[in-house]
């Protein structure tokens, strides 16, 4: 985990709905947010000194997506649990080889993300 | 209790959105997020959502309008559409975003335009009950208030 022990969280997304919807969701937890537009701005946060324990990914995103995000990190030796959540089914595979730990399809269903936060030891 | 009456509204608006398919599971899972993290979480998801949708409605009359459609960069606002209704549970308007995406796909502007005319009314049919949802729900909160 990140230094402290609260857990910091990178939610990576273009709308601006679906960043709100995942925040409210985080914050019940007591985790801490940061967010960002697209892959890119993502990149640049770890680039800038600054480190999560989880990244929720979108794919679709302009500057660069989600997969390329993904990979650009990995390729940082960035070792943070990376969850893709997108409405493009077919893209499981290509999220899965960039080096995305888990995988979730759009809408967002909570009781899945939950039990993937549990299995990452981020709930009790 | 002086808010039963709006209460009651709200339960048979909600009930009704559903029974009709404007709204599916994933507005329950806000409505849940919503009892957890306190109110107004929905009136600003909704409002989010309804400017949204009025913008990309906006965009892509105005790519249809076009000489040559760019039918690459309608898919890609019908794309964020059925995103963020699929967000909300907005399921009649994810399920015409769907329909749209396919028309787009095989470049067919005449069945683009009547999706989006589709759209256009599901949206609008949304939004007076969204409306009349956010009202009913401050009635109820300045009644409960007091």
């Amino acid at each position: 985990m990140a230094s402290s022990q609260v857990v910091k969280v990178l939610v990576v997304d273009d709308d601006v709905l679906t960043r709100r919807i995942y925040r409210t969701l985080l914050l019940r937890f007591g985790f801490e947010i940061t967010e960002a537009e697209d892959g890119k701005s993502a990149v640049n946060k770890f680039i800038d000194g600054n480190e999560y324990d989880l990244v929720l990914m979108d794919k679709d995103m302009p500057r660069m997506d989600g997969v390329e995000a993904t990979r650009a990190l990995r390729g940082m030796g960035i070792s943070a649990k990376v969850v893709a959540i997108t409405g493009d089914e077919n893209s499981r595979g290509a999220f899965l080889d960039a080096g995305a730990d888990e995988f979730l399809l759009k809408p967002l269903n909570i009781t899945a993300l939950t039990d993937i936060l549990k299995a990452f030891n981020f709930l009790n | 209790m002086a808010s039963a009456p709006f209460k009651a509204q709200l339960t048979d608006l909600l009930n009704s959105m559903f029974a009709m398919d404007f709204l599916d599971e994933q507005f329950k899972e806000l409505q849940m997020l919503e009892e957890a993290s306190g109110p107004g979480f929905l009136t600003e998801v909704v409002t989010l959502f309804c400017g949204d949708a009025e913008r990309i409605i906006s965009q892509l009359d105005a790519l249809l309008n076009e000489p040559a459609v760019d039918f690459g960069k309608v898919d890609a606002n019908v794309h964020q559409l059925k995103g963020s209704s699929s967000s909300v549970g907005a399921k009649r308007v994810a399920l015409v975003c769907i329909k749209f995406r396919n028309v787009c796909q095989e470049n067919d502007k005449e069945g683009c335009i009547a999706a989006l005319h589709e759209i256009r009314h599901e949206f609008d049919e949304l939004r007076k009950k969204f409306q009349t949802m956010l009202q009913l729900e401050q009635q109820i909160q300045d009644l409960d208030s007091k």
